[in-house]
C-alpha cells in the first residue's frame, strides 16, 4: 500500500518540517485512512445502503415475490397506518424493550458487583452466568418451548406440584409476553454482567476506601461510587440492549410465532411474515422503512440528549 | 492494599483525633464479622442465580438423553428414567448433521475472517489516522448499528438474489460481514494504545501499514480474541438471514437444521434437543477456552 | 499464545477438510447447471414421505438410464418463500411439491410447465375429476395430483370409556356419523367428566391448517367464494363460526389450540391432553408410534352434509426447467398406479387415481382405521375443490388465520369476523 523510505533520525518532528512536506504527509495519511476504511465502506454500501434505498423503492410497489411488481404509490403506507396488527407489533416491541432492558442492566450490574466481591469459586459462577450468551436464539427458543409448554411443560408441572395454578403461557397474551421476556433476559444478562465486570475492574479500590472513611454505608458506596463510575458501561449496554430488543426475531419466531392472537407479534416477526410468509413483499418493505424511520428518530434523540458524541470524539 | 489501609488509619487518627479513630476501628471490626456473614449470604445468592441460569441448559441435556416423549408425560420428573442415545442416533440417521455442522464451520470462519480484518483496518483508521471526513464517516458507520435487520431484509434478499449468490455460502457470508459493532470496539481499543509507541515507529520511518501490522496488532491480542469470538458466535447462531438466504438442504447451517426438525409432523423434541446440544457444544467449549480474554478485551477497550 | 496457534492449526485443518468434503458447492460452484439429465426436486415432508420419495426416485433412475433426480427436503416454513425467490431469480428447482392452494398461485402467474401434452384425455380421466380439476387452471393441467389427505376424528378409547361413553356405539361410516348436536353432547359429556387440564377434543386448524375451518362451513352447506365474489358472510357462515367459537367458550378445546397456536393437535392428542382430535390421515404413523393408549378413527360430524378438508399435495414442474420432457416423465411416473400405491401405502395418505379407490392401497400402519378416511374423502364435492384450489387460496389462508384467531380468543364478534373475512377474500380474488 504505502512504500516508505527509511528516514534517519535527523528528520525532525513535524512542526519544523517545511509546509509542502507536511502537506504531502497529511495527504498520504488521508489516502491511507481512506484505504483502510474502503473495504468496510464497500461492504456497507453494498449490503446496507443500497438495500435501504431499494427498500424505499419496494415500499411503493405491490410485489408478490415473483412476477412483475406493480407501482402503487403510497398505498402500502396508507394500509399500514390503518393496520391494527402493525400498531400492535410496534407496541409489543416497545413493551418488550421496556421490560427487558432495565432488568438486563440492573441484573447485570448486580451480578457483576456480586461476582466481583470476595466469594468462593467466583470464576465458576461467572462462567455459568455468562454461558447462555453463547447459546443461539433458536436453541434457546426451543428449550423455552419445552419449559413453557402449557399442557405438560416443566414449569407448569412445578407450579402445580407446589400447589399453585398452572400459567397459560401459550394461550394468553400476557403470560406469553412474559415468557419471551424471561427467555431474552436469560440469554443476555451474562453479556451485561461481563461488560460491567470489565467496568468494575477499572475502578480503583481507593475510591471505596475514601467513601468508607466518610462513613458511607455499603448501599451509599454503591450509589455514589459504583453507579457513576460504570456510567460508560451503562451507556454502551443501554445502546446494545435496545438494539437487540428492538430487533428481536428468532426467540419469538420459535417460541410463539407472534401469538396467541398478535400478543407477541413484534416488528421483526411482522416484517418477516409479510416479506417472506404471505407474499406481501412491498408491504413488508414499507414496514421496514417505518422501522428505519423510528430507529433514526430514536438515534437522533439519543444523540441530542446524551453522550453519543463522546463515542465519536 | 494492606499498606495503604494502615497508612490511612494513621492518617485518620491524626486528622480525626483518637476518639473518632477508635470508633472507626470498632466499626471495622464489626464489619469484619459482618463480612463473614456477607460472604455466606452472597454465596447463597450466587448459587441460586447460577442454578436458575444453568437449569435450562441442564434441561436440554436431560431431554436429549431421555426416551422419546417422556418429558411430556404427566408427572414431575427432573431426570431421565433411562439414559438413551436413541435421539442422537435418530438425528444422525435422519438428517445430514455432519454436513450442517461443516456448513456452520465454513460460513462461520469466512464471516469471521472477513469481518475481523475489515473491522481492524477501519477501526484503526478511525482511531489513529487523520483524514478529512473521518468523524462524519465514523458516525455514519456507527449509525448502521442501529439499522434493524428486518428493516431491509426484503431488499437485501432481492440484492443477494440479483447478485446471483442466493442459496450459496456467499449469500450468507457477505451481508453478515457488513457489521459495525466490531469497528466500534476496535476503535475504542486502538485509542487506548499509547501514542509514544506509534510515534517511535514513525520516527524509525515505518509506514502506516507496517506500524499497524507489526507494532499495533501484536499489542491487540485481547481485542482480536474478543472480536473473533463475538463474530464467530454471531455467525454460528445466526438464524433469520440463513433462513432467508439458503435453500439447499445440504447447505443448511445448524440453526436451520433445528427449524427443519421442528417443522416435521409431530416434531420430536428429544431429537431437537439432541441436535441443539450438538450445535451449542462447540461454542460453549470455545468460550470456556477463551473466556479470560473476554473481560480483558472489554476492560481495555475503553468500554468501562 | 501457543494455545491460539494450535487452535488456528486445528481450525485450518477442519476448514480444509470441510471444503474438500463439500466440494466447494456452497460457494456457488459445482451446481447441476448444464446437465440435461439431472433435475432438482424440492419438497418438504415427513420422515415416511422423505423415505418414500427417495425410494421412488431410485426406481425412476433405474428405469431411465442416465436420469438423475436430486431430492432437496427443506423446512416447511421456508418452502414457498424459497420457491418464490428462486422463480424470481430464474434458478428455480425443476420440480417441486405444492399444496393445491399454492399451486393456484403459481399456475395463475404462468410459472409452471403446461402438462397438456404429457397426458392424453384417457390418462387424465384416470384421476378423480375433482383432483384433476385441482391441478388445472383455465382447463390446462399444471401439475399432477400426487396424493390427497383428509381429516377424520381420532378418539382416545380409555378416556372416552372413563367418561362413560360407550365406544361400541361410536359411528363407523358416513351414514351414522354424528350430527353437530350429537357431537356437541358428547363433548359436553366429556367436559363434565374430565379434569380441568384435559379437554374433550382438539381441532387441527393451527398455523397452516386454518383452511380446515372451512370443513365446518361446508358441513353447514355454506361457501366462501363464487367466481370472484366472497360468499362467506351468510347465515351458513355465521352458523359455522358460532359453533366453532363455542368450542373455546365452552372449554371443549385446549386454549392453546387456536389457529395461531404453536402446539399441534396431534401432540395434544398423543400426550393425553385431548380425548379426541381431528387429524389428517398422514399423521397416523406418527400417532401410532407416540400414543401409548388404544385409539381409533371415526367420521367427522355432519350438519346439512358431510365434509372434510382437502389436504394433500400436487407435484409440479417449473416452466423454465432445463429438461421439460424428463420432468414430465418423472411427474407421470410419480402418479402411476404402482408408485402412488407405494407412496400412499407408506405414508397413510390417500390416492387420487380412480383405480386405487376403495381398498386398493395397502396401508402399512393401522390399516384398520384407514377405511374411515377413505370413506370420509368421498364427502369432498367438486364445488369445494373449486374454491379450495383458487389462486386466491393462499391469501384466504392468511385471512382465516388472523380472523379466526381474533374470533376464537380475541373476542371478536361473529358479524365482524365474517365481514373482515369477506373483505379479505374479495380482495384476494380480484
Amino acid at each position: 500500500m504505502t512504500t516508505t523510505t527509511a528516514r534517519g533520525r535527523e528528520s525532525a518532528p513535524a512542526p519544523t518540517r517545511p509546509r509542502a512536506a507536511r502537506r504531502a504527509a497529511r495527504f498520504k495519511e488521508s489516502l491511507v485512512g481512506w484505504g483502510f476504511t474502503a473495504p468496510n465502506l464497500v461492504l456497507m454500501t453494498m449490503f446496507l445502503f443500497v438495500p435501504m434505498v431499494w427498500a424505499l423503492v419496494l415500499s411503493f410497489q405491490d410485489t408478490q415475490g415473483f412476477g412483475d411488481p406493480e407501482w402503487v404509490g403510497a398505498a402500502n403506507y396508507a394500509t399500514l397506518v390503518s393496520d391494527p396488527v402493525f400498531w400492535r407489533s410496534l407496541f409489543n416491541t416497545l413493551v418488550f424493550t421496556a421490560a427487558t432492558v432495565p432488568i438486563e442492566l440492573a441484573g447485570g450490574l448486580g451480578l457483576a458487583v456480586l461476582l466481583n466481591s470476595v466469594l468462593p469459586a467466583r470464576g465458576v459462577f461467572r462462567t455459568i452466568i455468562v454461558l447462555p450468551m453463547v447459546i443461539s436464539g433458536v436453541a434457546s427458543g426451543m428449550i423455552a418451548v419445552i419449559l413453557f409448554y402449557e399442557s405438560n411443560g416443566l414449569i407448569n408441572k412445578v407450579l402445580v406440584a407446589t400447589g399453585l395454578d398452572p400459567v397459560a403461557w401459550q394461550s394468553q397474551g400476557g403470560p406469553a409476553m412474559v415468557s419471551v421476556v424471561i427467555a431474552a433476559i436469560w440469554l443476555r444478562i451474562g453479556f451485561n454482567m461481563i461488560i460491567y465486570l470489565a467496568g468494575l475492574q477499572n475502578i480503583s479500590p481507593e475510591m471505596y476506601e475514601a467513601a468508607r472513611i466518610d462513613g458511607a454505608s455499603r448501599w451509599q458506596q454503591f450509589r455514589s461510587v459504583t453507579v457513576p463510575l460504570v456510567g460508560p458501561s451503562t451507556f454502551f449496554l443501554l445502546i446494545m440492549n435496545v438494539i437487540a430488543s428492538f430487533q428481536v426475531f428468532d426467540l419469538i419466531f420459535v417460541m410463539t410465532g407472534g401469538g396467541p392472537g398478535n400478543a407477541t407479534s413484534v416488528l421483526g416477526t411482522y416484517a418477516y411474515r409479510n416479506g417472506f410468509q404471505i407474499r406481501e413483499q412491498g408491504y413488508g418493505a414499507a414496514i421496514g422503512i417505518v422501522i428505519l424511520i423510528i430507529t433514526l428518530i430514536f438515534t437522533y434523540i439519543q444523540w441530542k440528549t446524551s453522550r453519543t458524541r463522546d463515542l465519536a470524539e | 492494599m494492606a499498606n495503604t489501609t494502615a497508612m490511612l488509619e494513621i492518617a485518620e487518627a491524626e486528622i480525626l483525633g483518637d476518639r473518632k479513630a477508635a470508633s472507626l476501628r470498632r466499626r471495622r471490626r464489626r464489619r469484619r464479622s459482618a463480612d463473614r456473614k456477607g460472604v455466606v449470604l452472597r454465596t447463597i445468592v450466587a448459587i441460586v442465580v447460577a442454578a436458575i441460569v444453568v437449569f435450562p441448559l441442564y434441561w436440554m441435556v436431560v431431554v436429549a438423553f431421555s426416551p422419546r416423549g417422556e418429558v411430556f408425560e404427566p408427572g414431575l420428573r427432573l431426570w431421565p428414567s433411562t439414559l438413551t442415545m436413541e435421539n442422537f442416533e435418530k438425528v444422525f440417521d435422519r438428517v445430514p448433521v455432519v454436513a450442517w455442522f461443516g456448513n456452520s464451520v465454513v460460513i462461520g470462519l469466512f464471516v469471521t475472517a472477513l469481518t475481523v480484518i475489515v473491522n481492524l483496518l477501519a477501526g484503526y483508521a478511525f482511531a489513529r489516522l487523520r483524514f478529512r471526513g473521518r468523524n462524519a464517516v465514523f458516525l455514519l458507520v456507527l449509525s448502521t448499528m442501529m439499522i434493524p435487520v428486518q428493516a431491509i431484509m426484503v431488499a437485501q434478499f432481492k440484492l443477494v438474489t440479483g447478485l446471483g449468490v442466493y442459496g450459496t455460502y456467499w449469500g450468507v457470508i457477505l451481508p453478515a460481514s457488513a457489521a459495525a459493532f466490531g469497528i466500534f470496539l476496535a476503535r475504542q481499543f486502538f485509542i487506548g494504545i499509547p501514542d509514544e509507541i506509534v510515534e517511535a515507529a514513525r520516527i524509525d520511518g515505518a509506514g502506516h501499514l507496517r506500524i499497524f501490522l507489526q507494532v499495533v496488532l501484536p499489542l491487540c491480542k485481547p481485542l482480536i480474541a474478543v472480536l473473533t469470538l463475538l463474530t464467530l458466535m454471531g455467525s454460528w447462531n445466526d438464524f433469520a438471514w440463513p433462513l432467508i438466504a439458503l435453500n439447499d438442504n445440504e447447505l443448511f447451517t445448524l440453526p436451520i437444521g433445528l427449524l427443519y426438525l421442528q417443522n416435521q409432523t409431530a416434531p420430536d423434541y428429544n431429537a431437537i434437543m439432541a441436535l441443539a446440544l450438538i450445535s451449542v457444544l462447540p461454542m460453549v467449549l470455545l468460550f470456556l477456552f477463551f473466556q479470560r480474554y473476554f473481560v480483558q478485551g472489554f476492560a481495555r477497550s475503553g468500554i468501562k | 499464545m501457543k494455545l491460539i496457534k494450535r487452535t488456528l492449526g486445528i481450525v485450518g485443518v477442519v476448514t480444509a477438510g470441510t471444503l474438500v468434503l463439500s466440494g466447494c458447492a456452497g460457494f456457488g460452484g459445482g451446481g447441476s447447471e448444464g446437465d440435461e439429465q439431472s433435475l432438482t426436486f424440492t419438497t418438504w415432508g415427513s420422515e415416511a414421505e422423505e423415505v418414500s420419495f427417495q425410494e421412488l426416485i431410485d426406481q425412476f433412475e433405474a428405469e431411465n438410464e442416465g436420469a438423475e433426480i436430486k431430492l432437496n427436503v427443506v423446512p416447511y416454513d421456508q418452502m414457498f418463500s424459497n420457491i418464490d425467490a428462486q422463480l424470481s431469480s430464474g434458478n428455480a428447482p425443476d420440480l417441486f411439491r405444492a399444496d393445491y392452494g399454492n399451486l393456484g398461485v403459481y399456475s395463475s402467474q404462468g410459472q409452471l410447465l403446461d402438462l397438456s401434452d404429457a397426458f392424453s384425455d384417457d390418462e387424465a380421466s384416470e384421476f378423480t375429476p375433482a383432483m384433476w380439476e385441482a391441478v388445472s387452471y383455465d382447463g390446462v393441467p399444471y401439475g399432477v395430483p400426487h396424493q390427497t389427505d383428509v381429516s377424520a376424528l381420532l378418539v382416545n378409547i380409555p378416556m372416552l370409556t372413563e367418561a362413560g361413553i360407550d365406544v361400541a356405539s361410536l359411528p363407523t361410516s358416513q351414514d351414522d356419523a354424528w350430527t353437530w348436536e350429537e357431537f356437541a353432547s358428547v363433548a359436553g359429556q366429556l367436559r363434565a367428566a374430565l379434569p380441568a387440564d384435559e379437554y374433550p377434543f382438539v381441532y387441527n386448524w393451527q398455523l397452516n391448517g386454518a383452511p380446515r375451518w372451512l370443513s365446518w362451513l361446508f358441513q353447514a352447506d355454506g361457501t366462501f367464494l363464487d367466481g370472484d365474489t366472497a360468499t362467506i358472510d351468510s347465515a351458513e357462515g355465521a352458523r359455522a363460526l358460532d359453533f366453532t367459537k363455542s368450542f373455546f367458550e365452552k372449554n371443549w378445546v385446549p386454549p392453546t389450540s387456536s389457529t395461531k397456536g404453536t402446539v399441534y393437535a396431534d401432540a395434544l392428542f398423543t400426550e393425553g391432553t385431548a380425548a379426541m382430535a381431528f387429524i389428517g390421515s398422514f399423521l397416523v404413523p406418527d400417532i401410532d408410534q407416540l400414543a401409548g393408549f388404544e385409539w381409533t378413527a371415526i367420521p367427522m360430524p355432519k350438519d346439512e352434509r358431510g365434509a372434510t378438508d382437502l389436504g394433500g399435495n400436487a407435484l409440479v414442474a417449473t416452466k423454465d426447467t432445463k429438461n421439460p420432457e424428463l420432468a414430465a416423465e418423472f411427474l407421470k411416473f410419480m402418479v402411476s398406479a404402482d408408485a402412488m400405491a407405494l407412496f400412499c401405502g407408506n405414508t397413510n395418505e390417500l390416492p387420487t387415481r380412480i383405480d386405487l379407490e376403495g381398498d386398493a392401497v395397502e396401508f402399512k400402519v393401522r390399516p384398520d382405521v384407514m377405511p374411515v378416511f377413505v370413506d370420509q374423502a368421498a364427502t369432498i364435492e367438486a364445488e369445494d375443490v373449486k374454491q379450495l384450489t383458487s389462486p386466491a387460496m393462499a391469501a384466504v389462508n392468511t385471512a382465516l388465520q388472523d380472523q379466526l384467531e381474533a374470533a376464537f380468543i380475541g373476542g371478536q364478534s361473529t358479524a365482524e369476523t365474517l365481514e373482515n373475512l369477506s373483505a379479505a377474500i374479495e380482495e384476494a380474488a380480484n
